[in-house]
């Protein structure tokens, strides 16, 4: 038997109660008179007594001894004895809570598995040798240092229990970055502070336990440098597997008819059980249509097999250890809805829920924010482009003309409004400016004047070299089958989203930059000649059947009218950009859990809110009209996919996680609490009868 | 507290055990010159039938004494000397301080039924028998009692003494060494517990040449106390406080104590010719008197 607390409490504990114990007992004043013939005799004897044996007065006084055994059994709990003396040897721990979406998963008991992995790191804190250290680091989309190293358990347990449930997805890499930089302080911080001892001959190793469920993003591709990973524990939490999730959802208008309102979702059942659901459609918390589907089990339980960890993510049913299991669902789990088209001309939220009963609630719904349908107002800059003015006007926007020139005179109130483009959308033809409001662009053959873009040369003849089909602006444009005779040699910021790559600088990109949005390509479809000033042919695009379709889709995805990735549909974690009408000082967030955040604008145009951590609308006040709302949803294949992970490959190497910690020291203070409870009992007893006082 | 005296209807001695005690003679090892003659022969000459001796007739001899017969066949002048018969003086020393009058039974009254048979035997026998009861000093005193019609008045006078008072025996013993200067036979009874202890009281009764008998009379309580827990010992006499924690341990030792008084008391009487018998008041007192002091060789 070991004590966790040493033997200081102990000693301390009985060297304040035993001795004034005893000292009651030589002071007990209750004594019963008797009459003798003399004294003389009785004295003589006490006095002999004392003389032989200064403690005779407690001697056979069982009351007493009793007593004195319930403070020695309270005073040796209170030294934490344990059983199986393998007292921990590592005095420094670094705990690595795992605080995702899926954490919030409620098992069986009925508490979550934050709850769960929050109570396993309480026991091995208490498992902590006196005098050791431990840090807590809560991980999931991003890290936090819960508490830096600390020694006090009270203190590192409250920590523990402010790490709250988010609905992020999970990545170990920053909280090993974390748990490294601390470790490195604390050498440096150490002993040996200001020295260059590295960590590996002077610390004392740390015991790295991570509390996870499994699911993490980034396990594979993590790169542990200092702390030792050879004795890293994982500890998996949780034992549900059942859950069903929207892993996506989208709400648009129909271009011909916009007051028609089409809403598609992605269901995904990842438990090992048929499941049998109703997707509802809500739109303003208005019931509206429902379909119900039936979900094939997301994969099948099979035993682990170590051996066979290389192809289990190749396998149609691969088992909950791998990470990649979600990329090929089986045949059937998943489901595409459509709900019918459905007539609506309002704007607001449109939500989709599951009715469910699965381990995972934050994948059950998911939102989108829908304008009222409008015409589109486009304002075309330019000294005439033959295929703009074929194709624009065919489009369902208003259109309004300029010359370059007659936008430079032009008087600001005929351009903007309230600080901000007074068109939804504006588009440059063989034009830069510099005038520009806060809005949506898009240049052909010009840039706008902004920081960090510029065009310094032409390219002629150059090679498309590559280009993102799965941008919805390029979604059916054939870029590949069209001829460019010369464009501009781009030079944009680092934040700016190439669509179309040139040999040596994007030839078409995506830029966000002071609340305006610029859609630049380098080149237009005609040029003017340098020596005759004709308008000539640059392109053939114009002669392409996609040229409209790309138009189209980049009109449509400037102005907003499809879901702009990244700015009105966030997944958790993200901030969320919102724009600040002009001349507001403060804007508040009212945050789905009906928390209202206050956001300092600093008189810019646009605010981040970073608080996104569950899921739902985030509503912004005051706000620009039609911007007021955004959605956070999960869409998260790997966070839905709960079931818990027995191997993780971590760093390249697998490491098997253990079902809960590994408790080496029984505490054995609650068998002396019981035999303080009998000893109590045998004294009550013997006080009441009499037997010996 | 005052004890109350005996009451007239106990009887200290019953006519059984009165018969009993006429058969009895209290004996002396040393021979006593009493004051007064008596049934008991001395070495003294003098009036008696029992002839001795003959001396020469000096001037102022009593001429009764002269033997004629000699004086015919002589023609000279003797006198004849005859042993003289004395009377013997018993003297009995009871214990009244208060602790006499505790324990069960209560060692007063059974030190008083032994006194009162002491003294019938005297008084039977023609002795000058003295009775003294003592505290702090003498508190009573019925002295020079002869013949057994007396006996009432010793047994009203043992009845009428109270256990009262803080026992002093050295005062007492001076006391009566300065009344009661003729030797004879002393009997003290008493528990003798005195805190100013019994040496210098008993050298006081040495030096008067009686024959001393030292009768220690405890109670059971004394001997095996039975007492148990935390207690607050109170001393009848003197209200002196012991607070104890009885114990085995604590009641051994108080019986190594007692057994080593009693001895210490022993020795000291053996050492200096006096007797000494001690005995407890649960035992009869009958048997005390017909056969512990018989055996200590009080009576024949």
């Amino acid at each position: 038997m070991n004590f966790l607390s040493g033997w200081m409490p102990i000693a301390l504990a009985a060297g304040i109660t035993v001795p004034p114990l005893v000292l009651l007992y030589f002071l007990k004043l209750r004594r019963a008179p008797h009459t003798v013939s003399t004294t003389l005799l009785w004295k003589r004897a006490v006095e002999d007594l004392q003389v032989n044996a200064p403690f005779q007065r407690i001697r056979n006084n069982l009351l007493m001894w009793l007593q004195l055994l319930i403070l020695l059994l309270a005073a040796v709990a209170l030294g934490k004895p344990i059983f199986e003396g393998s007292r921990q040897t590592e005095d420094t721990l670094v705990l690595l809570i795992d605080h995702s979406a899926s954490m919030g998963v409620e098992e069986k008991d009925g508490r979550t598995r934050l709850d769960i992995a929050k109570e396993q790191a309480e026991a091995i804190i208490d498992n902590l040798p006196s005098g050791g250290k431990a840090m807590v680091i809560g991980f999931s989309d991003r890290a936090t240092v819960a508490s830096a190293f600390e020694t006090d358990r009270s203190v590192l347990k409250d920590r523990l229990d402010s790490i709250p449930q988010t609905d992020a997805a999970t990545t170990l890499t920053e909280g090993i970055a974390l748990a490294e930089a601390y470790m490195q302080n604390l050498v440096i911080a150490g002993d040996q502070a200001g020295t260059d001892i590295t960590v590996e001959s002077s610390a004392t190793p740390a015991r790295v336990v991570v509390l996870t469920d499994g699911n993490i993003e980034d396990a594979e591709s993590l790169t542990i440098k200092r702390l030792p990973t050879d004795d890293m524990q994982i500890v998996s939490i949780g034992e549900r597997d059942d859950n069903v999730a929207i892993l996506s959802m989208e709400a648009k208008r129909n271009y011909e008819y916009p007051q028609m309102l089409e809403v598609f979702s992605l269901v995904r059942n990842f438990g090992p059980d048929t499941v049998k659901c109703d997707a509802n459609l809500y739109i303003n918390n208005k019931h509206v249509d429902v379909q119900t589907m039936e979900l094939l089990p997301g994969y099948t339980q099979t035993p682990v097999n170590e051996n066979s960890g290389e192809d289990k993510g190749e396998s149609n049913n691969p088992p909950p250890a791998s990470p990649v299991k979600n990329r090929i669902p089986p045949t059937g789990s998943t489901a595409s809805v459509a709900f019918d088209p459905i007539e609506y001309e309002g704007g607001g939220v449109v939500e989709v829920r599951l009715t469910v009963h699965d381990a995972m609630t934050s994948d059950n719904a998911a939102w989108t924010i829908v304008q009222p349908p409008r015409h589109v107002t486009v304002l075309e800059i330019g000294e005439g482009n033959l295929f703009l003015d074929r194709v624009l006007p065919t489009l369902p926007i208003q259109v309004k003309k300029m010359t370059p020139d007659e936008y430079e005179r032009a008087d600001e109130s005929e351009l903007a409004e309230a600080g901000r483009l007074k068109f939804d959308l504006a588009i440059f033809d063989n034009h830069s400016t510099e005038r520009l409001w806060p809005g949506s662009y898009i240049f052909f053959g010009g840039v706008p004047k902004v920081e960090g873009v510029s065009a310094d040369r032409m390219v002629q003849g150059g090679v498309i070299f590559d280009w993102d089909e799965s941008h919805p602006i390029l979604r059916y444009v054939g870029i590949g089958k069209i001829m460019v005779h010369q464009w501009l040699n781009l030079q944009l910021p680092q934040q700016a989203e190439p669509l179309v790559e040139g040999e040596d600088a994007p030839i078409m990109a995506l830029l966000s930059q002071d609340g305006m949005h610029f859609l630049i390509s380098a080149f237009s479809l005609v040029a003017e000649d340098e020596i005759t000033g004709q308008a000539l042919l640059n392109s053939d695009w114009g002669f392409k059947p996609h040229f409209p379709v790309f138009l189209q889709n980049a009109i449509q995805f400037m102005t907003g009218s499809l879901s702009f990735k990244g700015v009105r549909n966030v997944r958790p974690g993200n901030p969320i950009e919102f724009a600040v009408p002009e001349g507001t000082d403060e804007i508040s967030v009212r945050r789905p859990d009906g928390f209202v955040a206050k956001v300092q604008t600093a008189s810019f145009t646009t605010v981040n809110y970073a608080g996104t951590r569950k899921v739902g609308v985030y509503t912004a006040k005051p706000a620009i009209e039609g911007r007021e709302q955004y959605a956070v949803n999960l869409f998260n294949g790997v966070e839905s996919s709960i079931a818990p992970s027995k191997v993780l490959r971590l760093a390249g190497t697998n490491v098997e996680a253990k079902a809960s910690t590994e408790i080496v020291n029984k505490p054995f203070w609650p068998y002396l609490l019981l035999a303080i409870l009998a000893v109590l009992l045998i004294e009550w007893a013997i006080y009441s009868k009499r037997v010996f006082v | 507290m005052v004890t109350p005296a005996i009451s007239k209807t106990e009887n200290l001695l019953d006519p059984e055990f009165i018969v009993r005690l006429e058969r009895l003679e209290m004996v002396s090892k040393k021979i006593f010159r009493g004051s007064m003659r008596g049934e008991r022969r001395s070495r003294r000459r003098g009036e008696s039938a029992e002839f001795a001796d003959h001396r020469n007739y000096v001037v102022g001899d009593d001429l009764r004494f002269l033997d004629w017969n000699v004086y015919a066949r002589l023609e000279r002048l003797f006198i004849k000397l005859f042993l003289e018969e004395v009377d013997l003086h018993v003297n009995i020393m009871v214990d009244v301080s208060k602790s006499m009058a505790w324990g069960k039974p209560e060692k007063g009254r059974y030190a008083r039924q032994i006194a009162a048979a002491l003294s019938y035997v005297g008084l039977a026998n023609n002795d000058r028998v003295s009775l003294y009861s003592y505290a702090n000093g003498l508190v009573g005193e019925l002295a020079g009692l002869r013949g057994k019609r007396l006996l009432p008045k010793v047994l009203d006078h043992l009845q009428s003494v109270e256990c009262d008072g803080i026992s002093d025996f050295h005062t007492a013993c001076k006391q009566f060494s300065l009344r009661h200067s003729q030797p004879g036979i002393l009997i003290v009874l008493s528990d003798f517990f005195d805190k100013g202890g019994y040496e210098a009281g008993l050298r006081l009764l040495l030096g008067r040449k009686s024959d001393v008998y030292c009768i220690q009379v405890l109670s059971p309580d004394e001997l095996e106390p039975q007492l148990s827990g935390e207690l607050r010992l109170t001393d009848v006499e003197d209200d002196d406080v012991a607070e104890v924690s009885m114990s085995r341990a604590l009641i051994n030792r108080y019986k190594q104590n007692l057994a080593a008084y009693c001895r210490g008391l022993q020795d000291y009487c053996t050492r200096r010719g006096m007797t000494y018998a001690m005995t407890c008041s649960d035992v009869p007192f009958d048997q005390v008197v017909l056969n512990v002091l018989r055996r200590r060789g009080l009576f024949k």
